[in-house]
């Protein structure tokens, strides 16, 4: 039965969760919170046996695709809101990280669900580069929602906003601290990543340094060193409103970051791919026609090029067809076409 | 079964006798211990705190507790005065409005600041000392656990404690804690030494505030708050130097013009680094000039915005209380209808009693006359009769639990002890 769970039962159970904590703004009711914090729970911990049971027997590397990469994010952020849902009832914080983690959920399902899978040094540096990046994309969000919620709170607190007026958030120095300690903590992790990738990048030797996933990364980071920089040099960086800015902007960068690897993951994936071979990626029912396509495209380099030229002439049919139905699929095949 | 309260509140009795009639820990546990011993059957306990003396006493004998009269007289004789002279300012409740008065107090509906938080741990205190001192029984058990749900259900359904009418509270609770996460690492800076002052200072120390440093222009009045609350005196000229430093700031001074104007707060900007600083001006003319409030980090509140949020909350309150003492009557009928009900449980438990001994005749005639059943059938037979008694009973049951819920089903019970021959 915990097998027939899909992305959609947590997907739903937090967003009536976010339904509710949005409720809030508006009336008052005894039972609704026991009912939200039950809902998001529920979704916790379907969240968690969907990740389980991805994470179990499907490669060498569990859960260090795009796809479950995301949807970790999601699960440690929906962990921190349990945690502080307990700990601080009265605080609104849902509204602010439910959206983030329905957001990670949703992009999720246009990430590809093809592991790093890798063997030997690269292996080993693959899983730190994905455990850095994780890391610090957890990180600089949980840093961005603080950030947002110092903002709107400073907001309320300077117009003299009280009672039900105001959205009930935790406070100002809290949520000041947590930012001012999200920033050099994301920036370490992200140059970790950064550093692991070009490791990665000089034994596999398969990526262009011009990838968009790598130029966005560094953008992040560009921008993630002077943040800190700034921070540390200038004491009124540190505070309040300056701090929280120099989150949310980081978010930014995260998103163009994200948004890269999206668009250009099949070459940041499939650039390894070439360099050691299938190794048996993960299938789901519905990633099936992809799979097939990829695998088709994948077998490239490791076969005979003109054999396989010979084979698409063969099927052209079968790959356009492929290509119209699945975008990412013809991305998939687009390493083999310039090849050929 | 019977409940009654007799005791005194800031409704109707001067602080003057409240302060005679008021009990500390110690003498609450004497007199509960005294009216024990006087009266054995029963149940008691004294609530004292600044605003109230109340002392609940119950019974299921209602012959066991003692009256009004006598408990005046035992009330004032505790504290060495005559009944006569305290009588008319002792009022009482019984039944099922004692039980709704302890509601509604326990739910701060009562207080004089309504919705003040402190009232319910009071209640709390007062039955756990009570239990301490052996006084509790049933009744008392059931109604002051039910007052302290109740009290919770208001709390968590109403916004009615949210709601502060007071400057100093609102000032600390709503705005103070929505920007600093604690108090005891923050410096608190005094400017003037008056009432105000003091009363402000009082809720910021409940919070943990410790560092505290106040200014004068007259020295004395300062080193007086200082000495009471454990504050820190400095020069009245040193104000700026301080002002950088300090998280929180209360001025009260009777200035007639800023004593920290634009130029002045420029002057420290620097100094300060833009870090928080929480700036209550309740004085008037106020103390600090408005342009202030527009510097980054500096949160500025005069009384005027103060005053305009009580004003609102105070609204805000007056709408939810009709919600607040709809549960209070919902909950006072739920209970009184509970306890109308377990009333009629010795009646409910000889009907049952006395329908057990025909039953078991006429199995015991059933297997004389089938002997060859074996155990599983006669176990099935004995089900039998059981659920048979059982739905018998149903309709009785469930009319005389309709019943309680208007009150004691006096009539009722009547005709089922004539009906059925139910002697004690």
């Amino acid at each position: 039965m915990l097998s027939g769970i899909t992305t959609l039962c947590f997907f739903a159970s937090y967003s009536v969760a976010l339904i509710l904590e949005a409720s809030r703004l508006f009336f008052r009711s005894g039972v609704r919170g026991a009912v939200m914090v039950s809902f998001a729970a529920a979704g916790f911990v379907a969240h968690t046996v969907f990740l389980a049971n991805r994470a179990h027997g499907i490669s060498p590397n569990p859960l260090s695709s795009p796809y479950d990469w995301l949807l970790v994010v999601a699960w440690m952020l929906v962990s921190v809101y349990l945690y502080e849902i307990v700990r601080q009832p009265k605080a609104i914080i849902g509204i602010f990280v439910l959206p983030v983690v329905l957001g990670l959920i949703g992009s999720a399902q246009f990430a590809t669900r093809e592991s790093f899978d890798q063997t030997g040094a690269a292996n080993a540096w693959a899983s730190v580069h994905s455990i850095f990046l994780l890391l610090g994309t957890f990180t600089l969000l949980v840093g961005f929602v603080a950030g947002v919620m110092y903002l709107v709170q400073a907001d309320q607190l300077k117009r003299k906003r009280s009672g039900p007026q105001r959205i009930r958030l935790p406070s100002l120095e809290w949520l000041e601290r947590v930012n001012a300690r999200t920033l050099p903590v994301s920036t370490l992790l992200m140059t970790g990543g950064f550093l692991s990738g070009v490791i990665l990048n000089q034994i596999n030797d398969s990526l262009s340094w011009s990838d968009p996933a790598i130029l966005g990364l560094a953008l992040m980071l560009i921008w993630l060193f002077a943040a800190t920089i700034f921070n540390y040099a200038y004491r009124p960086a540190r505070r309040g409103r300056k701090v929280a800015y120099l989150t949310v902007a980081g978010f930014g960068f995260l998103a163009i970051a994200l948004g890269t690897l999206l668009i250009s993951e099949t070459e940041h994936v499939m650039s390894h791919r070439r360099e050691t071979g299938d190794a048996g990626a993960s299938v789901s029912p519905r990633n099936a026609g992809r799979t097939a396509i990829s695998r088709e495209s994948k077998q490239c380099p490791g076969e005979d090029l003109v054999a396989w030229n010979v084979r698409k002439q063969e099927s052209p049919g079968r790959i356009s067809e492929l290509r119209e139905r699945q975008p990412v699929a013809s991305a998939l095949a687009r390493p083999a076409e310039d090849l050929a | 079964m019977k409940l009654q309260m007799v005791g005194c509140s800031h409704h109707n009795s001067p602080v003057e006798l409240r302060e005679r009639l008021a009990f500390s820990t110690d003498q609450v546990s004497a007199a509960l211990g005294a009216l024990r011993t006087r009266y054995p059957g029963s149940e008691a306990v004294l609530l004292s705190t600044c605003n109230r003396i109340e002392m609940y006493t119950a019974a299921e004998d209602p012959a066991a507790i003692p009256t009004h009269e006598e408990l005046v007289d035992f009330i004032a004789k505790f504290h060495g005065l005559s009944a006569i002279d305290v009588f008319d300012d002792l009022f009482e409740r019984t039944g099922e409005d004692a039980i709704r008065h302890l509601f509604t107090v326990a739910a701060s509906l009562d207080s004089m600041v309504v919705g003040e938080p402190q009232i319910l741990s009071q209640v709390k205190q007062a039955y756990q000392l009570a239990n301490r001192c052996e006084s509790t029984g049933p009744v008392t058990h059931a109604v002051f656990q039910s007052a302290v749900r109740v009290a919770r259900r208001v709390t968590s359904e109403t916004a009615i404690h949210e709601r502060r009418v007071s400057i100093p509270s609102l000032a600390i609770a709503d705005f103070g804690k929505a920007l600093f996460e604690r108090f005891d690492d923050k410096q608190v800076l005094v400017l003037g030494a008056g009432e105000m002052a003091h009363e402000t200072l009082r809720f910021l120390m409940d919070e943990g505030a410790a560092d505290i440093v106040i200014l004068n222009r007259r020295r004395e009045r300062a080193e007086e708050l200082a000495a009471i609350t454990r504050g820190n005196v400095a020069a009245w000229d040193d104000r700026l130097k301080y002002l950088a430093r300090a998280d929180v700031v209360i001025s009260t001074t009777g200035a007639d013009r800023p004593i920290v104007t634009w130029d002045d707060f420029q002057s420290i900007e620097t100094d300060r680094g833009q870090k928080t600083l929480f700036v209550l001006d309740l004085a008037v003319p106020r103390d600090f000039d408005p342009a202030i409030a527009r510097c980054l980090g500096v949160y500025l509140y005069s009384l005027d915005d103060l005053r305009e949020a009580c004003d609102r909350n105070r609204r805000e309150r007056d709408k939810e209380l009709p919600a607040a003492l709809a549960i209070i009557e919902r909950e006072t009928r739920s209970f009184m209808a509970e306890l109308h009900h377990r009333a009629t449980g010795p009646i409910i438990g000889r009907l049952r009693h006395g329908w057990q001994r025909p039953k078991e005749e006429e199995i015991k005639r059933l297997f004389n006359k089938l002997p060859h059943l074996d155990d599983p059938s006669r176990d099935e037979i004995r089900h039998a009769f059981d659920r048979l008694i059982n739905k018998l009973l149903h309709p009785p049951l469930e009319s005389l639990r309709d019943e309680a819920r208007h009150g004691p089903p006096h009539g009722l019970l009547d005709a089922l002890q004539k009906l059925f021959r139910l002697r004690d």
